[in-house]
């Protein structure tokens, strides 16, 4: 499969702080990808590294096989669609903005009114192109930026948070333009999200970034603190681990990992703990509950599993999971 | 009092019977002040959206230099072009003292320190997703300056009518560049001040209030631009 981005030993630092640390990536063509994280794990400035608008202090980045310097050649450029988090639209109308961009990429005049139509009817928006642009609403608003930016046919689309402070119908307006983008052959897509279910509702693929780093962990059950011998304290709770690196600060278990009972179970298990079940929610072809203890835990089981449990809201429950369900880094 | 009301309305008889020397030195007056500032804009417009939208080694020395000339005296202006055009000055053979040209180039240099370090508020003020959008849009580095002009035209527009404002009242570099020579380079401000040392008040009350009917048309537009 084409390579689309690969990135070794890329280091990003703002104000000697480093805020990314990712020493391999590769992301394939074709494939719908998730960058999934807290506010403030480096998804942004993630994205603005694929974007080449943010260079790297340290490492490489290949585009398509080949090697970046520094700027991208006008050929590269015209392969990225980029979509900020707050996409900022200039005056004027939606069908400006777009000629702009199409204008800007030096692409024919004679083709443009055309173009302009086929981004429009990409996003559904085909009725608001002679609409001011500082009229739109916030989903209208980001449709229009996608529509922009796939308006010149880029073979990748990056986008920063595009479901941020957005109501529940603009969402699903927004998914269908990302699907419909992703779904033509060789496009590839990448966007940034905090929210794991719309991750895992959109993506082919996961990306999890934690305080800049890259890392295999499932994110739903995450803590910060510090490891001590085989015991990671967070404050509030200390879990067992097997691991015994020096410098780990995060810890993720897994939250299908987890095995819930109503009594306390006599197993090998090192981490046992009892909480108080505060939700019960369907999620896909399986169910998350929201356990309460010292620290909140998720936990993925079978609805046929939800059945024998006979669990109601409220219910003390105890969590036991092994130290190999636990990963820290 | 009655000689200052007689001179006022002697001014305004002059206004509006259209005087024809009067008119010849306003319009020296504004001609030398647009070419000034249409220069100054050439060369400010373009330097300080590049300055605005680069990082490089010294530009803070850049900036305060920039400070500097602002509030630079213009006498100071006129004096050092006055040591380099004069006849023994290293452009004296140039022939440019005491002519048109060599105001509208003391008006230009006034001008330009101003224009460029208005510009370059006017593009740090624009939102700042401005230029990150254009630049993932494919902007290059022309057509970046380009767009970022349209984008911030009414505050740039701004900074052109502040750079005529100063040209059209600068008096100093005039009077020792330009000679105040009647028909050549004989300007509102030098003509002010020639003819009240002559007692000619009501002419210079004339010239007077057609330059405050200039500075309040500008400041009209000024207020219109910041509203828009």
């Amino acid at each position: 499969m084409k390579l689309v981005y690969e990135l070794n030993n890329i280091t990003l630092e703002q104000q000697h702080k480093i805020i990314l640390n990712i020493p391999q990536l590769t992301i394939a063509s074709g494939q719908c990808v998730a960058l999934l994280g807290e506010n403030g794990a480096g998804k942004t400035s993630l994205i603005n590294l694929l974007a080449f608008t943010t260079q790297p202090n340290h490492g490489s980045i290949r585009f398509f096989g080949q090697p970046i310097r520094s700027k991208l050649s006008p050929s590269q450029r015209c392969r990225i669609g980029l979509v900020h988090q707050q996409p900022f639209l200039l005056p004027g109308t939606v069908a400006d903005n777009i000629r702009l961009a199409l204008s800007l990429q030096g692409v024919k005049r004679s083709d443009i009114p055309e173009l302009i139509k086929q981004a429009l009817k990409q996003v559904n928006l085909t009725n608001l192109a002679d609409q001011a642009a500082n009229t739109l609403s916030g989903g209208e608003l980001k449709r229009v930026a996608i529509a922009r930016a796939i308006a010149y046919q880029p073979d990748i689309l990056l986008l920063d948070e595009p479901f941020s402070h957005l109501d529940h119908r603009h969402i699903q307006q927004l998914e269908d333009s990302i699907n419909h983008f992703a779904q033509q052959s060789g496009k590839t897509v990448v966007f940034s999200t905090h929210d794991r279910f719309q991750a895992h509702a959109l993506a082919s693929s996961t990306i999890n970034l934690v305080a800049g780093n890259i890392t295999a962990a499932p994110l739903l059950n995450l803590y910060h603190g510090q490891l001590n011998q085989h015991f990671f304290d967070t404050g509030k709770m200390k879990f067992h681990v097997t691991s015994t690196q020096l410098y780990a600060r995060h810890l993720a278990v897994d939250p299908r990992e987890i095995i819930v009972s109503p009594q306390p179970l006599q197993s090998s298990m090192r981490n046992n703990f009892f909480g108080r079940l505060i939700l019960v929610a369907e999620e896909g072809h399986a169910i998350r509950l929201t356990i309460e203890c010292a620290e909140r835990f998720h936990v993925i089981i079978s609805p046929e599993a939800l059945v024998s449990l006979n669990l109601s809201l409220g219910d003390t429950v105890w969590l036991s999971f092994k130290s190999t369900a636990v990963t820290v880094f | 009092m009655n000689y200052f009301t007689e001179s006022l309305l002697a001014a305004f008889s002059l206004i509006i019977s259209l005087d024809a020397d009067i008119f010849r030195i306003v319009v020296t007056s504004v001609s030398i002040s647009i070419i000034a500032t249409l220069i100054a804009a050439l060369l400010a417009i373009p330097a300080g959206v590049s300055m605005a939208l680069n990082s490089f080694t010294g530009k803070a020395t850049l900036q305060h230099l920039l400070n500097t000339l602002m509030s630079m005296p213009t006498v100071v202006i006129g004096l050092l072009l006055y040591g380099m055009f004069s006849r023994l000055g290293p452009l004296g053979s140039w022939g440019l003292l005491y002519t048109p040209t060599a105001v509208i180039i003391a008006e230009t240099i006034l001008v330009f320190p101003i224009m460029m370090n208005l510009t370059i508020v006017a593009v740090k003020s624009a939102d700042p997703r401005l230029i990150p959008t254009l630049i993932s849009l494919g902007a290059r580095p022309y057509s970046l300056i380009v767009q970022v002009v349209k984008a911030t035209r009414y505050a740039i527009l701004a900074a052109l009518i502040t750079g005529f404002g100063r040209a059209i009242g600068e008096v100093g570099a005039a009077m020792m560049l330009g000679g105040n020579i009647q028909g050549f380079t004989r300007t509102m401000t030098t003509a002010i001040a020639l003819e009240t040392s002559k007692g000619e008040f009501e002419r210079g009350l004339a010239l007077g209030l057609i330059l405050l009917i200039i500075a309040f048309i500008l400041n009209f537009a000024l207020s219109w631009l910041n509203k828009s």
